[in-house]
């Protein structure tokens, strides 16, 4: 009797689980995969580094999932950050501009050299960053001092965001051919690099949001900001830092963006991953009027996304038809999460208890 | 008078940010009217709702949604889907106003789906209509991947008829100028604002949707326990937006005549802006209909302006938005602090802590600034400087063909003949290749030679003449000036004693699909030739 009181209390921990409903979905859409796509699972050694479909969901994903750390974070605090891929573009274009200012002149091919950079790549990683940093601060005041609602004041950067980065490549799509910079987003290191930028970030945060207190502060803010502000918390900056780090995290992914294409294109980069990286912390469990957060689950949303298009690419969908079906498996996967699914696995669950 | 006004104003501050939108979109256009002459023509007045019929439409479905505190992201992919759909169907031969009523109820469809997915299975409006917009744009892609031509006859007098203005015909006969009109798109989205205004205030629906908004959801839970039909108010609004959303995508259908899956991308960020920048908070519940037609007239006199000053380019009319979205927002947020700050009874110290809070709000802002400013400045400094030489490079003269060069070339045994001007550069460049596969370049300094396999020369030819058919009626001339970035090619060919030069230029919507496949095909074997000092 005992025993089985413990079992079920073990599949109830589990079912209840933040991590569970997204690994469920993750894991089907590897099922369906493993059962309609013969090869999914194949994992090459191609001179020490491994390829294959599973690792191009990693590769593949890392940008959504850089940038849904620091949605996670945004989203806890009960905001929303929609300016990320604007930022993204910012960030590239900077750096793109940096490295090749060759469309200053209207040349749009004018440097072939792969070791050929105007300046430095540190100077360019870091003006890239520093001017996402500007911008996450840009939405942390409006959202922290101004009290704007966060879509609203986010939404300002979403659109002149994309502008300011045109005015910076003078318009034109920047060619970058310096090879350090490539491998950012195309280096493999056995697995490839980005992951490993994905795997620091990661790391930096998780230490600093669970073995300080700011993690609870943030979900504090989040639950209620004026009780805590009446227990001494200053929600100000928490928001403040908060959408800053976001903003920083979309600079990296910007950089890991445009490395990817070899291009900075103002237009195009980042262009809905905003979305992308909202519904990759859905998915996580994290909910939008903000609260308790897991980046773990979080990151697992994004693999889900981005399971679901590579399954896709691979059964041979058109990149554009593709939405469609994206569209319909993320509503399925939310109607997962809803209330009156919740509420039948914990009915199953607890039925189990008594039996 | 003034002070009349000022009382008015006090006692209506709803209507502040309604006024001072309707102020600037006049001011703008006024001041464009005082600098550009060709503004001052009433046509150009109502071209500026012509152009913007759909961002109207749209737009008031949008208010009605964002009124309740929610949002729909789907409005651009289901003005894709309606402009596709209706191309594809009357392609099919289907009869015009079928196929009208159809669209119109699709749109409904889809937006009472998302609604119901808001409504009942409490999906965030943000999701529900993101996902929407991610199906109706893929649904597209299955009915068509290319853009489909509408030739319907009904469709193009509906977009075509002319409807004079009353009372300015006369005058514009007068002084022998055509009467200025509009479109029947325009004339059915200023109904359609009526009909919403009467909506939105004078009934019972109206006054539900104006409770459920504001407060973050809380307005919503009172309107319930008032025992308002929440569920079923909402539901109508996105059923009605959805409507909205597809008479826009009509509208934008006869505006371009033709339908495809990529149109007006991120219409609904427009949309969205034109209806703040109209004076509705985001957070709902407190707006006014009309007031998302001078956000719309906003936009639309911005992009008139960049048009009209010429020199400044496309992106500057997002960043102009995006300004004054902050300005407005930022109007709404210190009214509604205002309030809030009139309703609490204040002592001195709290007050104190307020005027420290403002000026800690004002260095804040102003260090933000700073920065922004710090970082362009050092941006800019790490940018190399461009020198006045190389910016008249850049707007260089585009050359004329040589064409008697390539005649010659032709005669001394060439086969294809490639002349290219243009581009960036303004380069000109012209390449002969001949049968043993030799190939010769120059662009006037310098000469360049290439030797490719002779048999790739005699494929390509064949290839050119029978797969392309560079003979036929099929490749013709498209030549027009080219743009600052496009090169313009001239291609002059002779095979089996048959010589035909024809021209195109990249970015040219007109090209024939077989021209540009034919540049495809001979870029590869031509030569590098560095571009002149």
């Amino acid at each position: 009797m005992r025993k089985a009181t413990k079992a079920a209390f073990t599949l109830r921990k589990v079912t209840e689980s933040r991590l569970f409903f997204p690994l469920v979905a993750l894991l089907g859409i590897l099922l369906f995969d493993f059962i309609f796509i013969p090869g999914f699972f194949n994992i090459e050694n191609r001179d020490g580094n491994l390829h294959g479909s599973l690792i191009d969901i990693f590769r593949n994903g890392s940008i959504v999932m850089i940038l849904a750390i620091g949605m996670t974070m945004v989203i806890a605090t009960g905001g929303v950050d929609l300016s990320v891929g604007a930022t993204m573009a910012i960030a590239a274009s900077v750096a793109g501009i940096l490295m090749n200012p060759s469309a200053l002149r209207n040349e749009v091919f004018f440097v072939t050299d792969p070791n050929y950079t105007f300046q430095p790549l540190w100077v360019v990683i870091m003006a890239a960053l520093l001017v996402a940093i500007l911008c996450g601060l840009w939405n942390g005041v409006l959202v922290a001092y101004m009290r704007i609602q966060p879509m609203v004041a986010t939404l300002i950067l979403m659109i002149s965001g994309r502008g300011i980065a045109q005015l910076i490549t003078n318009g034109l799509r920047v060619q970058i051919t310096y090879k350090p910079y490539a491998f950012l987003g195309q280096g493999w290191f056995v697995l490839p690099f980005s992951l490993y930028i994905v795997a620091f970030v990661f790391a930096i945060t998780w230490l600093i949001t669970r073995k300080t207190a700011i993690g609870m502060f943030i979900e504090s803010v989040g639950i209620n900001f004026k009780s805590s502000f009446f227990s001494g918390i200053d929600e100000k900056k928490i928001k403040l830092m908060v959408y800053t780090f976001c903003g920083l995290c979309a600079g990296i992914a910007g950089l890991v963006a445009s490395s990817n294409v070899k291009t900075s294109d103002a237009n195009n980069i980042g262009l809905t991953t905003e979305l992308d990286a909202i519904l990759a912390v859905v998915i996580g469990g994290t909910a939008m009027a903000g609260g308790r957060f897991s980046l773990l689950a979080s990151m697992i949303g994004a693999l889900v996304m981005q399971a679901i298009t590579q399954s896709m690419y691979a059964m041979g969908v058109p990149a554009f038809a593709l939405q469609a079906i994206k569209a319909v498996v993320v509503l399925l996967v939310i109607l997962l999460y809803s209330d009156q699914v919740r509420g039948f696995v914990r009915r199953v669950s607890v039925s189990k208890k008594e039996a | 008078m003034m002070p009349q006004i000022s009382s008015y104003l006090s006692k209506n501050r709803n209507l502040i940010p309604v006024m001072a939108t309707a102020l600037l979109a006049l001011a703008a256009y006024g001041v464009g009217a005082y600098f550009f002459v060709g503004m001052r023509n009433p046509q150009v007045f109502f071209n500026l709702f012509r152009n913007s019929s759909f961002y109207l439409i749209s737009g008031i479905g949008m208010t009605f949604v964002i009124l309740t505190g929610g949002i729909d992201l789907s409005v651009s992919g289901v003005v894709a889907l309606t402009t596709v759909a209706s191309a594809a169907l009357l392609r099919a031969g289907w009869d015009a106003w079928v196929v009208i009523l159809l669209m119109l109820t699709m749109g409904m469809t889809l937006g009472a789906i998302m609604g119901s997915f808001i409504v009942y299975l409490k999906v965030q409006p943000f999701i529900a209509t993101l996902a929407g917009m991610w199906f109706t744009r893929g649904l597209c892609f299955f009915i068509s991947d290319n853009a489909i031509n509408i030739d319907n006859r009904i469709f193009q007098i509906i977009g075509k008829t002319k409807i004079l203005i009353p009372g300015m015909t006369e005058l514009a006969i007068q002084q022998g100028k055509p009467a200025p009109y509009v479109s029947i798109p325009v004339v059915v989205g200023f109904l359609l604002l009526i009909v919403a205004v009467y909506i939105a205030h004078y009934t019972r629906f109206g006054r539900t949707v104006y409770a459920i908004g504001g407060n973050e959801g809380r307005n919503e839970q009172s309107a319930r326990l008032m025992g308002l039909p929440v569920n079923r108010t909402k539901l109508l609004v996105y059923t009605f937006n959805g409507f909205c959303s597809a008479l826009a995508g009509l509208s934008f259908c006869l505006f371009v005549s033709s339908g495809h899956g990529l149109y007006a991308p991120g219409l609904e960020l427009e949309v969205i802006a034109s209806v703040v920048i109209g004076g509705t908070m985001l957070t709902g519940g407190s707006g006014y209909v009309f007031g998302t037609l001078f956000g719309v007239m906003v936009l639309a006199v911005t992009q008139a302006l960049i048009q009209f000053i010429g020199s400044l380019s496309s992106w500057w009319t997002k960043i102009v938005i995006g300004v004054l979205m902050l300005i407005f927002i930022g109007v709404q947020t210190i009214l509604a602090n205002q309030k809030s700050e009139r309703q609490g009874a204040q002592t001195a110290q709290v007050k104190m802590a307020v005027r420290r809070k403002r000026q800690r709000l004002v260095f804040g802002l102003a260090a933000v600034l700073i920065l922004g400013i710090v970082a362009v400045v050092t941006v800019s400094r790490l940018r190399p400087l461009v020198s006045e030489t190389e910016i008249a490079s850049a707007q260089c003269e585009v050359k004329p063909f040589r064409e008697d060069e390539a005649a010659s070339m032709i005669k001394n045994g060439a086969v294809i003949v490639y002349n290219r001007t243009a581009g960036p550069l303004c380069v000109d460049e012209l390449f002969g290749i001949y049968p043993d596969g030799r190939v010769l370049g120059n662009n006037n300094v310098t000469n360049v030679e290439k030797q490719v396999p002779a048999e790739d020369v005699s494929q390509l030819l064949a290839a050119i003449s029978t797969d392309y058919r560079w003979f036929s009626d099929d490749i013709y001339s498209t030549y027009h000036n080219p743009c600052r970035q496009c090169f313009a090619h001239n291609i002059l060919i002779s095979y089996e004693g048959h010589e035909k030069a024809v021209t195109g230029v990249d970015g040219g919507t007109n090209m024939p699909p077989g021209y540009g496949l034919i540049l495809a095909s001979i870029r590869p074997l031509l030569p590098e030739v560095n571009p002149a000092p």
